[in-house]
């Protein structure tokens, strides 16, 4: 079983957060085992199995189940560090150097595309689909 | 050598103390690097307009002083220290708009920089002048003894907080920006920050501030009883607290899963968090109504002035280890 975390949290202008990796459907599709999408109330449902607003102790149990764990940069890429399971985390502004952990795979296109100033308000930043890896890669490191 | 940059706050000054400071400043036998003065007057002039100004000018020049004249945002000194603390300075000498210092002072404190030392301060003189025999400049005195720096100082002395005008390392411990605009205990909150993150305190002989207290003008001249209750109560609630690290996590749940992996080195934290299912703690409105101001705690705002490149967590390290 593998864990999805496809969401970073909701911006407070209501645009679309630069973290969010636009093509899991893809991904998803070419995904040949049991997939457990984890979030919130409120963001898109991507696969059948969807398990909303779960505790930490939850997620943690999850985590000790799951073969592997595929996440954007959200706080779930660091609960698994935390937990000692490592995965796959999907970057695109965000320097993985800064916010990721070396025992995950982390999936950078290219540092051309970090953001300046790592540590502004994400609500400055416009999203760019093309900062992110293509579902190809990922799933050679699934 | 490290740079120097001279902080000059002013308000209500324009002619009387504040061009006796001036001179007092370009006369100094060690010139600092920089002389800013933050204007914070209700009506601020074009000072370049006024002789006794444009002589001040053209000696500053003269003498190879860089000088910058800002306009302040009226939010009182402690943000304009703020401001002089973040500007890339290895030290910042705060002399006030009253505050006379004699020709050598800034060369007197200069001689205790050292890697381990935070500040050094010298005698600031208002007569009539005080006994401070017995002063011992520890912060558990203040309420009952006079301030060491209110005499001359005869020897150089370990001291836990400082007054009025000082040398001081910049960018290490941020000013309390949640204090009224009166700013009440400012500098003794932010020199007892310096010596509780574990850096050296002194006052230094031979370095004499004349400080008339001038009753007209003033950065402090905005009096309100709320205004000192609110800062004194903040003053006391850090003085309380003093023995422990305080802990302010105003931030999101990764955030405080990567802090928690140092949370066990932290020695005697008083926490505050967002999420206390990962990090237990109080909450951050009380965080806020104890200090005033937590921006000193937010790890993003520390990231950007560090400038840094590492990892979360060696920031998180940074700051509370």
């Amino acid at each position: 079983m593998i864990i999805i975390s496809p969401y970073s949290k909701a911006l407070r202008n209501g645009k679309q957060n630069p973290k969010n990796y636009p093509y899991w459907r893809e991904l998803i599709a070419q995904i040949k085992e049991p997939i457990i999408q984890i979030g919130i109330e409120g963001e898109e449902q991507l696969t059948p199995d969807f398990r909303k607003n779960l505790p930490i102790a939850d997620l943690k149990a999850l985590l000790r189940e799951c073969r592997t764990w595929i996440s954007c940069d959200s706080f779930f890429q660091h609960l698994a560090w935390s937990e000692g399971k490592p995965g796959i985390s999907l970057w695109s502004v965000s320097d993985p150097l800064i916010f990721g952990h070396p025992q995950n795979i982390n999936l950078l296109k290219s540092r051309k595309y970090l953001r300046e100033n790592q540590f502004l308000w994400w609500e400055l930043v416009e999203y760019n689909a093309d900062a992110f890896v293509p579902p190809e890669v990922v799933l050679k490191n699934v | 050598m490290d740079k120097i940059l001279c902080s000059v706050a002013t308000r209500g000054r324009y002619f009387t103390t504040l061009p006796l400071v001036l001179n007092a400043i370009i006369n100094q036998t060690r010139l600092p690097d920089k002389l800013i003065i933050f204007d914070d007057n209700d009506e601020p002039k074009d000072m370049r307009n006024e002789m006794l100004y444009q002589y001040f000018f053209q000696m500053l020049d003269i003498k190879g002083i860089k000088w910058e004249w800002l306009f302040a945002e009226k939010k009182g000194q402690h943000h304009i220290h703020q401001m002089a603390n973040s500007m890339d300075f290895e030290w910042v000498w705060r002399v006030d708009d009253d505050a006379i210092p004699e020709p050598n002072v800034l060369e007197s404190l200069a001689l205790f920089i050292a890697p381990n030392v935070g500040a050094i301060g010298g005698a600031i003189l208002t007569p009539p002048l005080l006994p401070t025999n017995t002063s011992t400049g520890h912060i558990a005195n203040i309420d009952s003894e006079n301030n060491i720096q209110w005499n001359f100082i005869s020897t150089v002395k370990e001291v836990e907080h400082l007054h009025c005008s000082f040398l001081y390392r910049a960018g290490v411990h941020d000013y309390n920006l949640g204090l009224s605009r009166k700013a009440f205990r400012e500098e003794t909150l932010f020199t007892y920050g310096l010596f509780l993150k574990g850096y050296k305190l002194f006052v230094a002989p031979n370095a004499n501030t004349w400080h008339f207290r001038n009753p007209e003008g003033g950065i402090r001249s905005e009096i309100k009883e709320e205004m000192f209750w609110h800062d004194e109560q903040i003053f006391r609630n850090t003085l309380n607290l003093s023995d422990r690290t305080i802990v302010v996590l105003n931030s999101g749940l990764g955030d405080h899963i990567v802090f928690s992996k140092i949370l066990p080195e932290i020695k005697n934290p008083e926490l505050f968090t967002c999420y206390p299912e990962v990090v237990p703690g109080r909450s951050i409105a009380e965080a806020q109504r104890l200090f005033g101001d937590i921006e000193p705690w937010n790890i993003y705002k520390k990231m950007d002035s560090w400038k840094w490149k590492d990892s979360l967590e060696s920031a998180y390290r940074k700051l509370y280890l």
